[in-house]
């Protein structure tokens, strides 16, 4: 098994109106032993930006951990929160800073701009950018998401519409992979709301 | 004069020589073809590797006061990829008989069914049932002359003869054990934990049947190449009968269900 494949990780994100959601499965394992059901893949970078970060666990953490610490100086310096662009950027700059020795992460970004656009892109572990304006996944069950995610997405869903299809796509999905699965949790994030919702999953 | 019988002394070969023209055959010094391959010491092991699945699976089988249960998931995995939450891992060799599937699918299918064929056979030649013993040293014997050939079997064979039930572990390494419980596959080690602790000898079938059943939820919930559904199958005096097939995803609500958050703590946390 490959080194994405040791820790298992399923992740997707997808655009609606005016809103995106992005979710992940809850399992952390070492590779077919199942450690945790309740692990966080998604982290809050600000009120309109979320990250996730599939592959290995431990290079997620400490990415993210980075990440959240070059925020927090951005929002010092410029007294204003990062617009999610910009936000790409620097995570693919990250990235790419180890070239010759990579985190064995991908990341999915989503955020909604200034004018409340969303936007959702990805990105491989040196950082090659992915944009989408529909949706994008990442992580062990990323061949079964691309599939679920194509044939269940609409443009403009409102977000109740848009929370059932992530579901729907983010269970069928890791339903067939071994890796990842044991629940789900869904971010529908919109310019006045959070909605964090766990999802009860096949725990196999 | 009377010719003796030096059979014996000739060295065993691994295949089974045709029997047409036997004299002339037997009378060559045994020789075995050498493969067109640059890495002579590693070919056989690579081919191993290549066909070899992993044997991604939780099968159990366990005998108490009323018989035997036999119970196993229903997960089939390539790598990491599920190519199946359907698949029937306990094979039904004849009325009396079952077997549980570990390993490559396509291996124990078919040795199942070949040892099938040999104890009906046996049961036609002999007019009597083989016992459980005789059947599993026959799948014993036959994976024993294909040891490094790349079968992947781990299997039990568990059935009820003349001398009460009996309880085999039989591996393509050529390995045959006798016991009272055994647990094969990737999730073993889970259904392990909870066999060992629940088990006792005089259980009720129903119970027996319960502790089978919670095992390999147990294995499927830890373990991520078994899932699917849990069958458990009990074999008494009258043969085996299938007890339960259930969805483990629904199984695992039903020992852990959900609790609602109180939305009091919430609250009482962000004053304090």
């Amino acid at each position: 098994m490959s080194i994405f494949e040791y820790n298992g990780s399923a992740l997707v994100a997808m655009v609606g109106k005016d809103c995106f959601a992005i979710a992940s499965d809850r399992r952390l394992g070492v590779q077919l032993q199942t450690i945790a059901t309740d692990f966080q893949r998604i982290s809050k970078i600000h009120d309109m930006l979320y990250v996730g970060l599939s592959g290995l666990a431990t290079d997620a953490q400490t990415l993210y951990q980075r990440l959240a610490f070059r925020h927090k100086l951005y929002q010092l310096r410029e007294e204003r929160n990062m617009q999610p662009e910009t936000f790409a950027n620097l995570v693919s700059a990250l990235l790419y800073e180890k070239r010759f020795g990579p985190y064995f992460c991908q990341p999915v970004i989503a955020g909604l701009g200034d004018d409340n656009k969303p936007f959702i892109c990805t990105m491989d572990s040196i950082g090659a950018k992915e944009l989408a304006k529909d949706f994008v996944v990442a992580g062990t069950a990323a061949e079964s998401l691309y599939g679920a995610c194509e044939s269940m997405y609409k443009p403009d869903m409102e977000p109740e519409e848009l929370f059932e299809t992530v579901s729907q796509a983010l269970l069928s999905s890791v339903d067939r992979d071994c890796l990842s699965g044991w629940g789900g949790q869904v971010y529908v994030v919109s310019a006045d709301q959070v909605i964090i919702r766990t999802l009860k999953g096949r725990m196999d | 004069m009377m010719k003796l019988d030096f059979s014996g002394l000739e060295p065993a070969t691994l295949h089974q020589l045709p029997n047409d023209n036997m004299s002339d055959i037997l009378s060559q010094a045994p020789s075995f073809k050498l493969p067109n391959d640059t890495d002579f010491d590693g070919f056989q092991k690579a081919a191993v590797q290549m066909v070899k699945p992993a044997k991604g699976t939780t099968t159990l089988a366990f005998i108490f006061k009323e018989g035997i249960i036999v119970a196993a998931d229903s997960r089939a995995s390539m790598g990491g990829y599920i190519s199946s939450q359907s698949v029937k891992k306990i094979i039904e060799i004849n009325p009396y008989l079952l077997g549980t599937m570990a390993g490559g699918a396509a291996d124990c299918q078919f040795w199942h069914r070949n040892l099938g064929i040999k104890c009906r056979l046996h049961e036609l030649a002999n007019k009597r049932r083989i016992s459980v013993t005789g059947a599993s040293k026959l799948l014993a014997n036959i994976l024993y002359s294909y040891r490094g050939m790349g079968l992947s079997i781990g299997t039990m064979i568990a059935g009820w003869d003349e001398t009460g039930p009996g309880l085999y572990y039989v591996d393509s390494e050529g390995g045959r054990l006798k016991g009272t419980l055994f647990s094969v596959g990737s999730g073993s080690t889970y259904a392990y934990g909870i066999l060992d602790s629940g088990y006792r000898w005089d259980m009720p079938v129903e119970e027996a049947g319960e502790l089978g059943r919670r095992a390999i939820y147990h294995a499927t919930f830890r373990d991520g190449a078994s899932g699917g559904v849990a069958s458990v199958y009990y074999v008494g005096p009258q043969g085996w009968k299938k007890l339960s097939g259930d969805d483990v995803g629904e199984l695992h609500y039903n020992y852990y269900p959900v609790t609602e958050n109180v939305v009091e703590q919430e609250m009482a946390e962000g004053s304090a």
